[in-house]
């Protein structure tokens, strides 16, 4: 065997490995949402005794057998409000992003290098430092307890404006400069010549965004005091009461919540590796 | 571009207006709605119901955190508007909400309205109080019994323990489990777990001494706990260590995995509650082979076991403070104990419900003398004392940490336990050297002015232990002291 191809084989046994230990949880989650509570701490990927029940009872179409009593849990009102809060999110976040992104890579005024590096210089800040802040903000609006205390505070992003930037930059200047010889003001140019070019970014920051907000859990849960408002990781504490936690049935619900996770990524994930990898080309 | 901007902004605004549109908003009837920060499992339901009917005029609405994670309460009542009634799930969660100003002080108000320590469980007294100030009134009170699987025990053919079980007997037991499990080629394990808190309780242990100045981590009988921690773990393996557990456990978190071994037949002993009991409908057959009987306790001491209670008590920034009032003579109403008796949810708050095994009867247990052995251990529960020296949420980190140390063969149970108490003095000593208000609590405590040297003219007292049975002669660790 060539030296070649032995290294090829061994870097695919490599890359086998790498991906059964990523899958493997993903495996584990699926097959403990098949299980019944006896079952649900073994190790056997495969359930000894299949069962489907504890799809109803996250569904609220069947009482928990531990308490005899229906969860309560309102799985669709809060599948729509992650899907809701994600779209919106993402929607605002792209769109102020591109123009912020616009105007730092794009125009020239004062300042406005230093400007940048004092607005990306927020991501390094630990949001913890800042809840308590942000929180007391959202309460002087009376923004407590709304979907948009939800959705206005993610609406601007620093990593969003830095990667669309980068993106912009690696688009020929000569392309503004015709536009502007042929009349075109800053709207125009960034609706009609930069925008269209920076597709690929502006995707791939939509499902980051997406998938981002999708998953967000401390800000709704320190927000939000009814259960009507919740997204669904804040909806599934329910299932981990003092009473116990009902893994089989946290399984069931995770399984059904990730679907939107997985059909946008599927969709979309040629686009989102496209768009990295063209946002790093220029600094 | 812009047609795909206009066309997705749409779309999200359609989504938001769906949204307003189907939310349900309170009705204007005059009921005053309140919080209750706590777990939203599903009895509370059933409880928020009865709280209604027994006050129409009031409504209260579970506001669920994050488990044992403050984040959400703290800042929300950082910003005042944190929910009414908070439940408080030991007394250094406690102490933290009582010097961060968020408690009110239910003194003036307890004996009139009803809900008053001696409305609860003598054993718990102590946990509602912070210098002889009361915060706080059960919402269910959990003691610690030693629960067994008869099917692991008839299946190994060893005996099943005693109703005065001694940790020599369990360490028998533990082997001969192991020995047998061993021959039959089964993996089980014989005790999910014994953690360092319960061992110093049944050793008449504490954490510090009396006034909180100096830390009792130190005792001969904190030094034998965690000696006997290490025994039972790595020299008798009748706990497993953290890789053994590792390789039999698919689940992480507090509880989980040691109530899912013991209920999956491959534990045969488990120090648990009463809230245990409403898991057994998962399991079916375990009810009727199940064992109750109280923590191991060592030869010349009295069985002691620790004792806590999730307790709920009133933010005082709330601006319905004294209308939560009102859920505590909830809590301590007869109806309210019923409840949590029909639920399993541990032992209910008012003694007058639960005198016998036959009054906590329900579904999940029907067996009298079972719920006879959850009361029995009320008594001569303890839980561990604090010190108003020192932030007691630290002394727990530290307290696990030193644990850790001795589980994983870092440190000798001596020399972790040392190394606790004198880092614990340290930070009491930086403690009363930068706050003022410390320097006068010194004052109050001792009768002297606070001074550096503090320490040379207060010498550390010799430990006094608790529980002593003066028929049964010294411990095995004094024994083992002695010249």
């Amino acid at each position: 065997m060539k030296r070649g191809t032995k290294l090829d084989v061994l870097r695919f046994v490599m890359l086998v490995i790498v991906g059964i230990a990523m899958l493997v949880p993903f495996v584990w989650m699926v097959s403990a949402s098949f299980k019944t509570r006896a079952e649900v701490e073994d190790v056997r990927i495969v359930p000894q005794r299949p069962t489907i029940q504890n799809y109803p009872i996250v569904l609220d179409m069947k009482p928990d057998p531990v308490t005899g009593k229906y969860l309560g849990l309102r799985f669709g009102r809060w599948y729509f409000n992650s899907v809701m809060i994600a779209t919106c999110v993402t929607v605002l976040q792209v769109l102020t992003s591109a123009m912020a992104a616009f105007a730092f890579a794009r125009l020239r005024w004062k300042w406005r290098d230093k400007v940048f590096i004092l607005y990306i210089a927020t991501m390094m800040i630990p949001g913890v430092v800042t809840m308590i802040p942000n929180f007391q903000i959202m309460v002087t609006l009376q923004f407590l307890n709304t979907y948009h205390g939800l959705i206005i505070p993610a609406a601007f992003s620093a990593f969003g404006t830095f990667l669309l930037r980068q993106f912009m930059l690696s688009i020929p200047p000569a392309l503004d400069e015709a536009a502007r010889i042929d009349g075109a003001r800053s709207g125009t140019i960034f609706w009609d010549v930069i925008l269209p070019l920076a597709r690929p970014g502006l995707v791939a920051l939509a499902i980051l965004t997406f998938l981002g907000t999708y998953q967000s859990f401390y800000w709704p849960l320190i927000m939000l005091n009814q259960d009507q408002f919740y997204p669904m990781g804040v909806g599934l504490l329910a299932l981990d009461s003092t009473y116990g936690r009902q893994t089989e049935l946290i399984m069931a619900a995770t399984v059904m919540n990730i679907v939107p996770m997985i059909m946008v990524f599927a969709i979309f994930q040629k686009h989102l590796v496209k768009g990295l990898q063209l946002g790093g080309v220029k600094g | 571009m812009k047609a795909f901007f206009i066309g997705a902004a749409a779309l999200a605004l359609l989504l938001y207006g769906i949204a307003q549109g189907t939310l349900s908003r309170p009705p204007d009837d005059g009921i005053i709605r309140m919080r209750w920060a706590t777990d939203p499992n599903p009895a509370r339901v059933t409880q928020l119901s009865r709280f209604s009917q027994m006050f129409p005029h009031l409504e209260v609405t579970v506001d669920p955190g994050l488990g044992g994670d403050q984040t959400k309460l703290i800042v929300q009542c950082a910003t005042g508007t944190g929910p009414a009634i908070i439940d408080i799930y030991d007394h250094i969660q406690m102490a933290s909400l009582v010097d961060a100003g968020v408690l009110l002080d239910l003194t003036p108000f307890a004996k009139q309205m009803g809900f008053d320590p001696s409305r609860t469980f003598e054993s718990v007294r102590d946990q509602l109080m912070i210098d002889g100030r009361q915060y706080r009134f059960p919402c269910n009170i959990a003691t610690s019994n030693l629960l067994y699987n008869k099917r692991v025990f008839d299946r190994l053919g060893v005996p099943y323990p005693s109703d005065d079980v001694t940790f020599d007997e369990l360490i028998q037991i533990g082997k001969a489990l192991r020995r047998a499990a061993r021959e039959r080629r089964e993996r089980v394990i014989p005790l999910a777990d014994m953690n360092f808190i319960v061992l110093l309780i049944a050793h008449g242990g504490q954490f510090f001494q009396q006034d909180g100045l100096y830390s009792s981590f130190d005792s001969e009988a904190a030094i034998a706990a965690m000696q006997m921690r290490f025994d039972l773990m790595h020299k008798h393996g009748v706990i497993p260590t953290s890789v053994e557990a590792a390789t039999v456990s698919t689940q992480g978190g507090w509880g989980g995995d040691s109530l899912t071994w013991f209920s999956g037949d491959r534990a045969a002993m488990i120090l648990i509650g009463r809230w245990y009991t409403i898991q057994l409908p998962q399991y079916p057959g375990l009810a009727e082979r199940l064992g109750v009987t109280g923590l191991p306790r060592v030869p010349g001491l009295l069985r002691m076991s620790p004792i806590q209670t999730r307790a709920a008590g009133i933010n005082r920034n709330s601006p319905y403070w004294r209308e939560a009032l009102n859920f505590l003579v909830y809590l301590a109403s007869p109806e309210y104990s019923e409840l949590i008796v029909a639920d399993g949810d541990g032992i209910p708050p008012s003694p007058l419900v639960a005198q016998t095994g036959a009054d906590l009867v329900n579904r999940f247990l029907p067996n009298a003398e079972l719920q006879q052995a959850f009361l029995d251990a009320t008594i001569n529960a303890r839980n561990t004392n604090l010190s108003s020296f020192i932030e007691n949420g630290l002394v727990n980190r530290l307290m696990w940490e030193a644990q850790g140390f001795v589980d994983n063969r870092i440190k000798t149970p001596r020399q972790a336990l040392t190394d606790l108490a004198d880092e614990i003095e340290r930070r009491i000593d930086l403690n009363l050297e930068r706050r003022p208000d410390l320097q006068e609590r010194f004052r109050r405590v001792t009768g002297m002015e606070w001074s550096r040297d503090w320490r040379r003219k207060i010498p550390k007292q010799r430990y006094e232990l608790a529980g002593r049975k003066p028929e049964e002669g010294p411990t095995y660790w004094e024994r083992a002291a002695a010249p």
